[in-house]
């Protein structure tokens, strides 16, 4: 009787985490930027929390056990990569050249560019906050941060998307005839 | 700036993500309801998260692999199939060559009528490797119209007609492409096409002639003027003017300004 309760468990947990696959892979994708990498490391997470199945002991519990593993994974992915400077301690610069600029004028992109030059830690705290609503304690656990940590870089990235967010939504509502001919 | 709110920004922000206790929120919600300022902060927070929401809520280029679990059945169905394929290949392929052969050794051999078909055979090869020698050659050309001054789009079809008209009497092998975007968009609306007849002809003349509308203009239309551009027949659209531009480019296309 345990024996296939183990067994339903089992199965329940495999297609929770089936499900969870495109969640996974949106935080990924919102802290990497990278497609490839963000495909990566939802696998890997996803492979890690069906061999560590047995850890889970609370199942409602379960989003933020997934989200820290794929966290772990994440890090796990830097620190192998020696080559690379903390990315902590950097001000990303903005990839996009110039003539993007102009001319993708979406929101979207916008917002996803602003993310991405945000330091690490302060773009995994706002995606996990905005993206999937885990409070900030679930946060401080699938981090391993101190919840003061958290509210202060989910403020610091808040304040650095407005600070970049805002001056280019207004200058795109308020021009709207020179926008047409900007373009040459 | 926030030294003389009664609100911490971290303090703001746990009340945007509805993280503070019943009583704390009670409180900020009336203070927050008589300070404009704050009030604006607030609006300001919930901004950036619906922002970020909004950013990755459509995840293009991301297809949803189906379940990983393995399905033995499948896999060996898949194989079994693969086999298949290979071995009827190889089994219709091998008689092949075996009648291919006897024709045309026989053919030359057998006298009068063969040779016909047999010079027609060798000119079948070279022009099918012709356009390969020549796809090097071609040559590629991009113009790029923004502006919807008469004269400017009389220009542009000019050019592109004479230059189509050149490349054919040379036997060159080009694509031409007329990117337009802003104002230049006009060219290729139905209803403010100065001139639709002479691009539908020319259409129609030249399969190597393309002209192409940015999106991004065509959703400002909408946007801005609440107009949606009709495009005349044949016209394509490109996402972005100005990324096609510097694609093509990329891609070895002369890029020519009107």
């Amino acid at each position: 009787m345990e024996f296939f309760n183990l067994f339903g468990q089992s199965r329940e947990l495999r297609q929770a985490l089936e499900l969870s696959r495109v969640r996974l892979y949106r935080m990924a994708y919102a802290w990497c930027h990278n497609a490839a990498l963000a495909d990566d490391l939802t696998q890997e997470a996803l492979t890690k929390a069906l061999r560590k199945s047995d850890q889970l002991r609370d199942p409602k519990a379960r989003d933020a056990w997934l989200f820290s593993i794929l966290a772990n994974c994440f890090r796990d992915h830097f620190r192998r990569q020696r080559d690379m400077d903390d990315i902590d301690d950097l001000d990303l610069p903005d990839e996009a050249t110039p003539e993007s600029h102009s001319c993708t004028k979406e929101v979207v992109d916008q917002v996803r560019a602003a993310i991405a030059r945000l330091p690490e830690g302060q773009r995994q705290v706002v995606t996990l906050v905005d993206l999937e609503g885990f409070s900030y304690v679930e946060v401080a656990t699938i981090l391993g941060v101190p919840i003061g940590t958290v509210m202060s870089r989910l403020c610091r990235a808040r304040n650095a998307l407005r600070a970049l967010l805002v001056p280019q939504l207004e200058r795109q509502n308020t021009a709207p005839g020179v926008a047409l001919r900007r373009i040459k | 700036m926030n030294q003389e709110q009664k609100f911490s920004d971290e303090f703001l922000n746990a009340f945007v993500d509805d993280q503070l206790a019943p009583e704390e929120k009670g409180r900020a919600y009336l203070s927050i309801n008589n300070d404009d300022a704050l009030n604006r902060q607030v609006c300001e927070l919930r901004k950036m998260r619906d922002l970020v929401q909004l950013a990755y809520k459509d995840l293009s280029g991301f297809t949803a692999p189906g379940p990983r679990a393995g399905r033995p059945g499948n896999t060996i169905a898949a194989g079994f199939i693969l086999a298949f394929g290979i071995a009827l290949g190889w089994l219709l392929h091998q008689p092949g060559p075996a009648p291919e052969a006897t024709p045309v050794a026989a053919l030359p051999a057998a006298g009068s009528v063969p040779p016909a078909v047999a010079t027609h055979k060798p000119p079948a090869v070279p022009p099918a490797a012709k356009p390969l020698v020549v796809a090097g050659n071609e040559v590629k050309v991009l113009f790029h119209l923004s502006s919807d001054k008469p004269e400017r789009i009389q220009e542009v079809l000019d050019e592109a007609e004479a230059l189509l008209k050149f490349y054919r009497a040379a036997g060159q092998i080009a694509r031409v492409q007329v990117i337009t975007n802003g104002d230049g968009l006009n060219l290729l609306r139905t209803d403010k096409s100065p001139d639709p007849e002479r691009v539908r002809a020319m259409l129609k003349t030249y399969d190597n002639l393309s002209f192409a509308a940015c999106q991004n203009t065509i959703d400002r239309l909408k946007r801005e003027q609440g107009v949606t551009a009709e495009l005349l027949p044949g016209a394509s659209v490109v996402d972005s003017g100005v990324a096609q531009i510097i694609l093509r480019q990329q891609q070895g296309w002369i890029y020519i300004q009107v």
